[in-house]
């Protein structure tokens, strides 16, 4: 083949292309794009046939070729257009899209980890660090330093157990009743100023009902440092609340007991779930309030305990039970939800 | 501590509500935790009699009652079985208001019925018979409105009393609090002078007053069988105390509720002597109590002892053979003050708790004691008309020296961070203390009976009640405090984290677990902690590994209808060691059944297998330089001995994974043993973690802008070999990018006692393209490497 023979062969395709494209309907003109442009198309096979020519002539035609191919490609999807055959067929498609989507493993943190990590944000946002405590604790940290004198009957306020072995006071150790052990352990070894938190397991030896465990959870908070006050207290646990029941909520002080603080308060916050309105609500009782914490000013005996002189330092601290805190968060109305781990409700968290 | 309403109120000289009272005593730090309403508190009823029975027409269980109330008869349907004609009972009207509410006009099962034949409950009353009506004595008037047939409408209260409040145990000295707290008129008891000092018909000594500081006798003769009045039983009842019908017994009970002072009456008959001394026991002397016990006595316990032997336990409880009963005809009533440790001492040593030591271990008012004994006088006398009152001694060795605090305002203040005016200070401690002279400092003696107050932080709480804690402002001067990073708490978070994402749930368990526990898991408990008081042997030991927990959680599962369980738990546990215990953070984990556990219309996941949990592992492990998998030295004997690995963090011993002893799946009677288990040291974990947040981060590998080959290789080699040391062997080819296992496959096609491995790599250059010449060269010096130490052979 010459040349000239593969020009006029490249312009009879262009002339039969065009005026067969014309003709074709949208249903026609796949078959049409083959026929002509597909892998075995007459144009694609014109165009193959340029290897057999010399170099130089095989880069005019080439360009010649190419050029065609673009025009006509061009002249097939403005035809595709005109008929409607470019746009995609959207109605076959049969899917059930009611089917569930593939289960991807779901696990989940535990209640209690999910409130306390969240009270801990709370907190440091606060300024307040993180420590930690043993369970099994000593007598003196437990309560000795904690203003509990031993033969004090605030000591019968806590059931304790008790562990068969002796700390080196030669007291029986036993397991922590409350997270306060750790203003102690924590004031020992770091100077004032010091705002802390700590979260963690206590126990206390009383049969187990809807709303007592012997294991149990709390958090502790203290802060220590020149002219603390109760206001300090309550600000604190104030802009901890709302950031965590929203800025809309309040808190209330009441007159409590516990041996390490003086004066001593018993916090409640604002209802959020009634907005103090409902006196059918079930978590406030239609008081408008939730208890929440205990709290207090550091008693001077705590400090002293410490090490520091109680009329230069002063501090504060809260407890708070966590158990408490994500039963009125998830709605759970009997403790012992929380530590039968049955999987159909850790599954719903 | 119960609070009866209307006793309450003997003390105080203005009205104050049940609603009113509740409020202020919640205001005070007085927790109420319960309120009861007791007495008549109906109206509209009266006492009615029953004059004719028919059956009803229409209901088998009913009856048609006519029931007069001296003026009409009216018809009345009624479901009890106990009625019969003649019998006096409360008729309750159309309009009534009973327990439930007001009564309507009601048709039942068509019968109009024009009221109710009532039930001591319908009408809120205590203590009665509910099996049906409630059958008036028949001289019982008719007409009468039944309400004045009862004690009037009252209320008990249920008040938590906490430590600091104990000087409140009493109606008496709760009502002087509320006086104190709300200027309220306080007034105190009309109790009669008692005569002199009279005969010293029984000696009183006081061998120690550190731990006697006041002894209080009055001796009453001529009291024989006198009968509690019923005020003073009705009055017991409501403390939910059951009358014994003595007054010498009841007495005592009576005015330790009313004035907080416990006492003792002695049949003086009784006692050798007489005499009374006050001293601690001596080793072996033995006292049989008023409950009938022997108690052993040593010299830690303080006793009121007659010439012979311990008549008493002093505050905690009194003896048999010096009891009153009917037949005393003279007492010894002791009004004392004791040493509050040496009672709580003593209660503890016999294992008596009663609400006399109970008060003593908190502290009485040692001014109290002539008081009391003057209002024990007064009852029996007014009990025992012929009773005669002929001695009153009152040994008062250690009289009571108030604490006087300086208090300046300013320092209360600084205590609340509030403003509280001087003078509202002030008119607070002088409403708790009289005496209190405003000359500043304020020099503020503690009363008697508030020795609990022993500092400047004392004052602040009394002034934070008087006024009220909502006057303390939410304010804060606190110095901004950054929050330092905390290593174990972080890695903790991020582990769990970790886990929940790849499907695991996060589970508590206890961590006291029983020698069964120990015995399932094939553990022993020989350096196991144990409590020295459990609950019961389910939970007897402290934990020594997080194991039993996890097989527990999986049991409660699986029983539940669950048949796939994936579970972690973080927590601690306990080891005795040489040198004491240990207290260990660890992290288990546990895997069983189908993963990721839910079944999917697509078809059934994949069974958790050793390799899953691996594979979790290396998840868990990422960003952990020097982490890696070894052969198990010494594994905890729950893990299959053939399926266990141990984790490595550098040096650092991070764990084991495996599968659990099928021995121990079964003795925990689970049926299958597939159970995969892990558990790990979080402090391996603390120690390796940077807790600088940069230090974390991985330094980026640029990757090459050239085209990257995929090649698969199958060859077969012996079934000996271990992908580790394979993958050894070939990983340092040039230009590999990746190398991946994607086959292991054996069976007869590959012949016996061999695998055939698919091996994919991925070669690639960062300077350009390579060729297939090249890559294939790779190929054949990986096969060659593969034929020499493996003796493999490509795949036919």
């Amino acid at each position: 083949m010459t040349p000239e023979d593969w020009k006029a062969k490249l312009s009879l395709t262009r002339d039969s292309f065009l005026s067969a494209l014309i003709k074709t309907d949208s249903a026609g003109i796949a078959e049409f794009e083959t026929k002509y442009l597909g892998r075995k198309g007459e144009l694609t096979l014109l165009l193959r046939d340029l290897k057999d020519f010399p170099i130089e002539d095989r880069k005019a035609l080439g360009a010649l070729g190419n050029a065609l191919k673009t025009e006509l490609s061009a002249a097939l999807d403005a035809r595709k257009t005109e008929t409607g055959a470019g746009a995609v067929n959207l109605e076959k498609s049969k899917f059930d899209l009611t089917l569930a989507g593939y289960p991807f493993p779901r696990g989940g943190l535990h209640p209690l980890t999910i409130v306390a990590d969240k009270m801990y944000d709370g907190f440091q946002k606060l300024g307040f660090s993180i420590a930690e405590g043993p369970l099994i604790e000593e007598d003196y940290f437990n309560f000795e330093a904690l203003n509990f004198a031993s033969d004090h009957p605030a000591r019968d306020m806590q059931d304790t157990f008790y562990v068969d072995l002796k700390d080196s006071r030669g007291k029986d150790l036993l397991l922590r009743t409350h997270t306060s052990p750790v203003q102690i352990r924590t004031l020992k070894n770091q100077e004032p100023p010091v705002r802390v938190v700590s979260a963690g397991r206590v126990f206390r030896s009383e049969a187990v009902d809807a709303s007592h465990s012997f294991a149990f959870h709390q958090m502790e908070g203290f802060y220590v440092d020149k002219n603390v006050s109760m206001a300090d207290l309550k600000w604190t646990l104030e802009a901890f609340m709302k950031d965590l029941f929203g800025s809309s909520a309040k808190i209330s002080f009441s007159p409590s007991f516990f041996p390490f603080v003086e004066p001593g308060a018993q916090v409640a916050v604002s209802c959020v779930f009634c907005k103090g309105s409902g006196a059918a609500c079930p978590v406030c009782k239609g008081t408008g309030w939730i208890e929440l914490l205990g709290a207090g000013v550091i008693h001077p005996n705590v400090i002293k305990a410490c090490g520091y002189d109680p009329e230069k330092w002063s501090g504060f601290a809260f407890g708070a039970g966590i158990e408490r805190f994500a039963m009125l968060l998830y709605g759970i109305s009997d403790m012992r939800m929380l530590y039968e781990n049955d999987l159909r409700i850790l599954k719903q968290l | 501590m119960k609070i009866q309403h209307s006793w309450l109120m003997d003390f105080i000289g203005a009205p104050l509500s049940v609603e009113d009272l509740i409020v202020k005593l919640t205001r005070l730090g007085f927790n109420i935790e319960g309120i009861k309403k007791t007495g008549a508190s109906f109206s509209g009823v009266v006492v009615g009699q029953i004059l004719a029975i028919e059956k009803h027409p229409n209901a088998d269980k009913l009856s048609l009652c006519g029931v007069g109330d001296g003026t009409t008869v009216m018809k009345v349907v009624c479901g009890a079985k106990n009625i019969a004609v003649g019998q006096k009972i409360l008729f309750a009207r159309v309009g009534a208001v009973l327990a439930e509410g007001t009564l309507k006009k009601a048709r039942i099962r068509g019968v109009e019925s024009e009221g109710m034949i009532c039930a001591a409950e319908e009408l809120g009353l205590e203590g009665y018979d509910n099996s049906g009506i409630l059958v008036l004595p028949e001289n019982t008037q008719l007409g009468v409105d039944a309400a004045s047939l009862f004690a009037k409408p009252d209320c008990v209260l249920e008040v938590e009393i906490t430590p600091n409040l104990a000087y409140c145990l009493s109606h008496y000295a709760l009502a002087r609090e509320l006086c104190a707290f709300y200027n309220l008129p306080f007034k105190q008891p009309a109790v009669p002078e008692l005569p002199g000092s009279g005969d010293l018909r029984v000696p009183i000594k006081i061998e120690d007053s550190g731990l006697c500081g006041r002894y209080t006798a009055v001796v009453v003769e001529n009291v024989s069988a006198a009968k509690t009045p019923e005020w003073l039983a009705g009055r017991l009842r409501a403390m939910g105390s059951n009358p014994k019908n003595n007054i010498l017994i009841d007495v005592s009970n009576y005015v330790m509720y009313e004035l907080g002072q416990p006492t003792h009456c002695f049949d003086l008959a009784k006692l050798a002597g007489p005499e009374i001394i006050v001293r601690p026991a001596k080793a072996g002397e033995i006292l049989k109590s008023l409950d009938n016990q022997d108690l052993k006595l040593d010299g830690a316990m303080l006793v009121i002892a007659d010439k012979d032997k311990p008549a008493a336990l002093a505050g905690v409880i009194g003896g048999m053979d010096s009891a009153v009963s009917d037949t005393t005809k003279a007492v010894l009533i002791e009004s004392a003050s004791f040493n509050p440790s040496a009672v709580r001492l003593s209660s503890r040593k016999a294992g008596v708790k009663t609400e006399s030591s109970y008060r003593f271990e908190r502290g009485t008012d040692p001014e109290l004691t002539v008081l009391a004994a003057r209002r024990m006088a007064q009852i029996i006398l007014e009990a025992a008309p012929g009773a005669k009152v002929i001695q009153v001694t009152d040994n008062y060795p250690s009289k009571y020296a108030p604490k006087v605090i300086e208090v300046r305002p300013e320092r209360v203040n600084a205590i609340l961070g509030a403003e509280i005016p001087e003078k509202e200070i002030f008119a607070c401690l002088k409403a708790i203390q009289p005496e209190l002279v405003d000359d500043k400092p304020w020099r503020f003696p503690a009363p008697s009976y508030r020795r609990d107050i022993d500092s400047v932080w004392d004052i602040a709480e009394e002034a934070a009640r008087y006024i009220g804690y909502d006057v303390i402002p939410a304010r804060s001067n606190m110095p901004v405090m950054r929050a330092c990073a905390t290593p174990s708490y972080e890695v903790t978070r991020e582990l769990k984290n970790r886990l929940a994402y790849l499907g695991f749930s996060e589970v508590y368990n206890y961590d006291f677990i029983s020698l069964r526990d120990f015995r399932n898991c094939l553990l022993n408990e020989e350096n196991a902690v144990p409590l020295k008081n459990p609950l019961s042997t389910d939970f007897q030991f402290m934990r020594t590994a997080m194991v039993a927990g996890a097989l527990k959680t999986l049991k409660f599962n699986l029983n539940r209808g669950r048949s796939s369980v994936s579970v972690f738990e973080v927590g601690n546990i306990f080891r005795k060691t040489d040198k004491g215990h240990s207290e260990e953070t660890m992290c288990a984990g546990l895997m069983y059944g189908a993963f990721p556990g839910e079944e999917s219309w697509r078809g059934g996941s994949a069974m958790a297998d050793f390799y899953h949990l691996k594979g979790v592992l290396n998840y868990i492990f990422s960003g952990y330089g020097g982490f890696r998998f070894e052969k198990a030295k010494n594994p905890p004997a729950y893990f299959h001995p053939g399926v266990v690995l141990e984790m490595k963090l550098g040096n650092l011993q991070a764990g084991y994974l495996g599968m659990l002893n099928p021995q121990a799946a079964m003795n925990s009677d689970l049926k299958d043993n597939q159970i995969y288990y892990f558990e790990l040291p979080l402090k391996a974990l603390v120690s390796a973690y940077k807790p600088e947040f940069w230090a974390r981060l991985p330094q980026v590998k640029a990757v090459s802008s050239f085209p990257n080959t995929w090649r698969d290789l199958s060859v077969v080699m012996d079934d000996k070999f271990e992908w580790a040391e394979i993958e050894k062997e070939i990983s340092k080819a040039p230009d590999l990018s990746a190398v991946k296992l994607i086959d292991v496959y054996k069976g007869k096609s590959v012949g016996e006692n061999l695998k055939s491995v698919t091996i994919r790599f991925n070669f690639s250059s960062m300077d350009k393209t390579l060729t297939d010449t090249e890559i294939n060269a790779h190929i054949a010096a990986i096969l060659a490497k593969l034929g020499l130490n493996f003796n493999a052979k490509l795949r036919g």
